[in-house]
């Protein structure tokens, strides 16, 4: 029996045990320096993956960017007047300096090409090159912008209350440091203009530092408040740093391997330490246990030997299926979920050996007057806690027809929510309804075209083809029906060119706002068009051999479901019109729908994996499969509950949801596992002296306790996220929290009933 | 005799540098560069590379004719034969110095001519990394030129000349040139952007002698930020054949003479 050798070397030897661990921790520190942090929801797919590898030759052959930001200026009494086009153009100017912009394709009204036709002649020059300084001129910039449906939408909307300036990013560039860069810009403008800024980098990256400072803030409240419930638990300063004290060892050396290892922090992982935290409370069994125990005992080593007997093999089991659920994440696709889950199950598995080692270590530093006057309020029957338990215990104890018909009817509901889900990610909704950023991706989508952008790329079987007027009218009728889209704000294409050239060289007659007849009269107005305008406006929607074409569509809305709805459009618009033009779709709108169906798929896989595994588990713990089968009955009722209830409040089933499946499988089975251990023990200790009801309630009075000291340390642990800035620490926390209380009261008072009921055939063997 | 040599030599040297102006080069090598015979012919074969490899072509003639010294009209005459849908597009182009220059553009397949107007600092020449100013030259006295050093570029010795835009309506802060003091031929420019980086390269690749001129055959354009690249190579460049000025008309833009843009 190595486990118990260990134990005892431990209390032999108790400070080596502490320097070793102190030092092994500090050797894990060492690489905290290293840390850094990954936002790009680009990187929860890997590099190879089919949809990066088909987006980056989608950017390169159309020389796209990766990352855009939008600014959108808002006037009440509209943009077009002296003072506000004076403000734009001071910005527009101001914010071509800025380092990471890339300043040759900003698209605002100072640098957006404009083709113009009067007299037979051609114009070609940006919209603005000044400010126009009397009402005429105003009137004909007016007219300028509102004749041309590259506009229209796009640097102004329809009620001329709204302008827009288009910021590509060059590769790398952060984008909440130019939107800050923006900010001080806009900040120096006195008018009454309003500024937005929008745009996937301003979320991702704002996001980002958000989630830095939310680890850095977090964690230690997280801790303290932990401190603090646990003093008043146990009323002992110096068990409630025991507890602290393996808390921190586990998050420094999980934390530390995943920076060592080269992983980036992500979303995921930046929660791992408030994770791990709550994962570590799982030790405080051991110092309930040694309360009693020493209570009964009275000798400090002996105390410490024996509770690591009674609580050593539930603590063993309860961690290895923790780690099993986080391990589960491991078969994921998404790069972050898979260092996040590998980050905790290597982090639980630590704190199984600090259980075993390092907590009986410490244990024999207590004073013992100390234990002494704490243990005494511990007696069995005067607990106030243990009295409350006992009662609980007891309603499932003695009514447990009732109890599990009362369940039943939850389950039917559960299920009916269950139903109701909706699977969805929303990036800018990882922010508040009235965050910067989500405001200012509300506002811009309600009047211009729309901040996400996907590409519908349409491939022609040869060169030149997008030539053809076959091929133009059949990406114009595409546009026209994605446009009957609520979601789609806007579609350009080569075709809004080509019409647009047509028009201009007839003398702006509207008769030929057209596709123009002939191959040779389109591959002459792309010649011209590509003479005069920026070389990068024509590369944007149409391939070197004219092969493929490149149509944009924005979307006024982040969610995944837009995207999905824009595919439908695509595909019943291919079934209806016969060609030979294939079209794909691609874009970071597009990257986001695959990512969500993918995290969907991924926690369906993780979820059964974990489901096996931890079933597996516990019949090799309890060697019984019906003793499995019940100790599972409540922890999936727990989950289906929670699940019905997300359904029910309409709340987008999520990545950070999705993920939480998992590890609440591997958490909520933890207290089914103590309770049945130690209910088995108990029979075991007392071998039918004590009738069945009678060790339930004892069960339900003495470990209960320590499953409710954990569960309220766990969840005041979690309940911190839920005051986070940010929604998905908010939904984690309070996910968390529901279940630790839900699956500890569904211990104490479903398992009991369950046991009750099915006692003739958990017991026939004996 | 040696020692005087050297003395008199030390005391011309410095001299010599100074001998010539910043504004001086500058001249000099717009007139070696775009101002050389009387007329100019040649087929020019332009390769538009973009970042990912992919290559678009365009292939004319080039006639050009002077109207006057350096920094003078001038008048060019052009005949797409590439693209293939383009072929018989003619463009016409009037240089005046100091102001905007007129252009006109034939597109066949409409029968009709259209004056264009654009502004020739921004505007990309036929989709390329060219600018129409960096094809037909700027006014000199639109820029404050120094000499910065010189050195060698290519084993040629050269002058390293700034040019700042007078005016901030420029794509670029600056450019910096280096002129080989021997022909006076610009062996490579550099352009620095508002932020002050490099961003675009101009690189004389070939310079053959015709006619006694020495004439950049092949040349490159390098856009540093958008990885775009643009090749000009020009074949059977002659100078002084004698253009006709009427070839320089709406008549014959739309059907121009065989004997000219062959």
């Amino acid at each position: 029996m190595r486990k118990f050798s260990l134990v005892e070397f431990s209390v032999e030897h108790p400070k080596l045990v502490v320097v070793l661990s102190v030092l092994i921790t500090l050797l894990f520190m060492t690489q905290f320096p290293k840390m850094r942090t990954d936002t790009n929801p680009k990187n929860m797919l890997p590099a190879t993956s089919d949809v990066r590898v088909w987006n980056d030759e989608v950017e390169n052959t159309f020389s796209l960017y990766e990352d855009m930001i939008a600014l959108g200026i808002v006037n009440e009494n509209g943009i077009l007047n002296k003072d506000t086009l004076a403000s734009i153009q001071r910005i527009t100017d101001e914010v071509l300096k800025i380092k990471g912009v890339a300043a040759r394709d900003v698209s605002s009204f100072t640098t957006i090409d404009n083709v113009t036709a009067e007299k037979e002649t051609l114009t070609v020059a940006p919209l603005m090159t000044k400010v126009p300084e009397d009402a005429p001129g105003l009137e004909h910039l007016r007219k300028m912008l509102y004749d041309n449906p590259l506009f229209l939408n796009r640097i102004i909307s329809k009620e001329g209350k709204t302008a827009a300036i288009y910021v590509p990013l060059e590769k790398g560039a952060n984008g909440k440091e130019i939107a800050d860069r923006i900010r001080e810009i806009v900040k120096k403008e006195k008018g009454d203009e309003k500024y937005y800024i929008a745009g996937d980098p301003v979320a991702r990256d704002t996001f980002g530092a958000e989630m830095f400072k939310l680890m850095g803030i977090f964690s230690p409240i997280a801790g303290m408040i932990m401190f603090i419930i646990s003093y008043i638990m146990f009323r002992s300063l110096f068990l409630s740093m025991s507890i602290m004290f393996p808390a921190m060892i586990i998050i420094i050396c999980s934390m530390g391997l995943l920076v060592g290892l080269g992983f980036p922090i992500h979303i995921m992982s930046s929660m791992s330490p408030v994770f791990l935290m709550a994962i570590a409370t799982d030790s405080i069994h051991i110092f309930n246990e040694f309360y009693f125990r020493y209570c009964e005992k009275n000798d400090k080593n002996t105390a410490i030997i024996e509770t690591m007997k009674a609580v050593g093999k539930p603590l063993i089991y309860t961690d290895i299926t923790t780690a099993v659920g986080f391990a589960s994440l491991l078969l994921a696709n998404i790069i972050p979920v898979r260092v996040f889950g590998f980050g905790i199950a290597f982090g639980t598995l630590i704190l199984l050996l600090l259980s075993f080692s390092l907590i009986p270590a410490v244990l024999t530093f207590v004073n013992i007057d100390k234990v002494e006057r704490a243990s005494q309020k511990e007696g069995m029957a005067t607990g106030r806690t243990s009295q409350l338990l006992r009662r609980l215990g007891s309603i499932g104890v003695f009514r447990p027809r009732a109890t599990v018909a009362i369940s039943f009817i939850l389950f039917v509901i559960a299920i009916i929510g269950v139903m109701k889900i909706h699977v969805n990610n929303n990036l800018v909704e990882w922010f508040k309804f009235n965050s910067d950023v989500r405001t200012a991706d509300r506002i811009i989508n309600q009047s211009l075209g729309g901040t996400s952008l996907a590409y519908i790329v349409a491939t022609a079987q040869e060169d030149d083809h997008m030539k053809t007027p076959e091929a133009m009218r059949y990406i114009e009728g595409l546009q026209r029906h994605l446009e009957k889209l609520p979601v789609v704000g806007k579609t350009t294409s080569v075709v809004d060119y080509v019409k647009r050239i047509n028009r201009v060289l007839h003398d702006d007659d509207p008769k030929y706002d057209a596709v123009p007849e002939t191959k040779e009269m389109i591959g002459q107005y792309i010649f011209l068009f590509s003479m005069s305008a920026k070389p990068s406006d024509l590369d944007n929607v149409v391939d070197y051999p004219f092969r493929r074409a490149n149509i944009w569509v924005q979307l006024k809305t982040w969610d995944a479901q837009a995207m999905r709805d824009v595919i439908k459009v695509m595909g019943d618009y291919q079934k209806s019109n016969r060609n030979r033009i294939e079209l794909k779709p691609a874009g970071i709108a597009y990257f986001n729908l695959v990512w969500n169906d993918e995290v969907l798929w991924d926690m369906v896989k993780g979820f059964g994996a974990a489901l096996v595994i931890v079933f597996v588990i516990l019949i090799f713990n309890f060697r019984s499969v019906t003793w499995a089968v019940i100790s599972y009955v409540p922890l999936l009722f727990t989950i289906l509950l929670l699940y019905g209830v997300v359904g029910f409040i309409g709340k987008d089933f999520d990545m950070p949801i999705s993920v939480l499946s998992c590890l609440s499988l591997g958490m909520a089975v933890d207290f089914a596992i103590h309770f049945v251990s130690r209910l088995k023990l108990r029979l075991e200790e007392t071998s039918g002296s004590e009738s069945l009801a009678d060790s339930l309630l004892w069960t339900a009075a003495r470990p209960g306790k320590g499953i409710m000291r954990n569960a309220v340390l766990f969840a005041s642990a979690f309940s911190v996220m839920m005051f986070a800035p940010l929604t998905p620490y908010i939904t984690v926390g309070a996910f968390i929290v529901s279940m630790m209380l839900l699956s500890a009261i569904m211990t104490i008072i479903y398992l009991p009933a369950l046991i009750v009921l099915m006692q003739g055939w958990l017991f026939k063997t004996k | 005799m040696k020692r005087f040599m050297i003395v008199l030599l030390l005391f011309l040297l410095p001299l010599e540098v100074f001998a010539l102006s910043a504004d001086e080069v500058a001249r000099k090598s717009q007139a070696a560069f775009l101002y050389p015979g009387k007329d100019f012919k040649a087929r020019v074969m332009m390769k538009l590379i973009s970042k990912g490899g992919q290559e678009r072509v365009r292939e004319m003639t080039m006639l050009r004719k002077n109207y006057g010294d350096t920094g003078g009209e001038q008048k060019y005459f052009i005949y797409f034969y590439q693209p293939a849908d383009v072929k018989d597009m003619t463009f016409m182009v009037y240089k005046y110095p100091g102001k905007d220059a007129d252009r006109w553009l034939f597109v066949p397949a409409i029968s009709m001519v259209r004056r264009i107007a654009a502004k020739d600092k921004h505007s990309s020449f036929v989709g390329s990394d060219f600018t129409y100013e960096d094809v037909s030259g700027r006014n000199l006295q639109d820029d404050a030129h120094s000499i910065i050093k010189e050195e060698k570029a290519g084993g040629k010795d050269c002058y390293v000349v700034k040019s700042t835009p007078k005016a901030g309506d420029m794509d670029y802060s600056y450019k910096m040139a280096w002129i080989d003091k021997a022909t006076f031929l610009p062996l490579k420019e550099e352009y620095f952007d508002k932020k002050g980086e490099l961003y675009k390269v101009f690189t004389a690749t070939e310079i053959k002698d015709v006619k006694g001129s020495p004439t950049i055959t092949k040349r490159s354009m390098k856009n540093l930020q958008s990885g775009h690249m643009t090749e000009v190579s020009y074949t059977r460049a002659d100078y002084g054949i004698g253009i006709d000025d009427s070839l320089f008309s709406e008549r014959f833009l739309k059907q121009p003479p065989k004997k000219w843009i062959e």
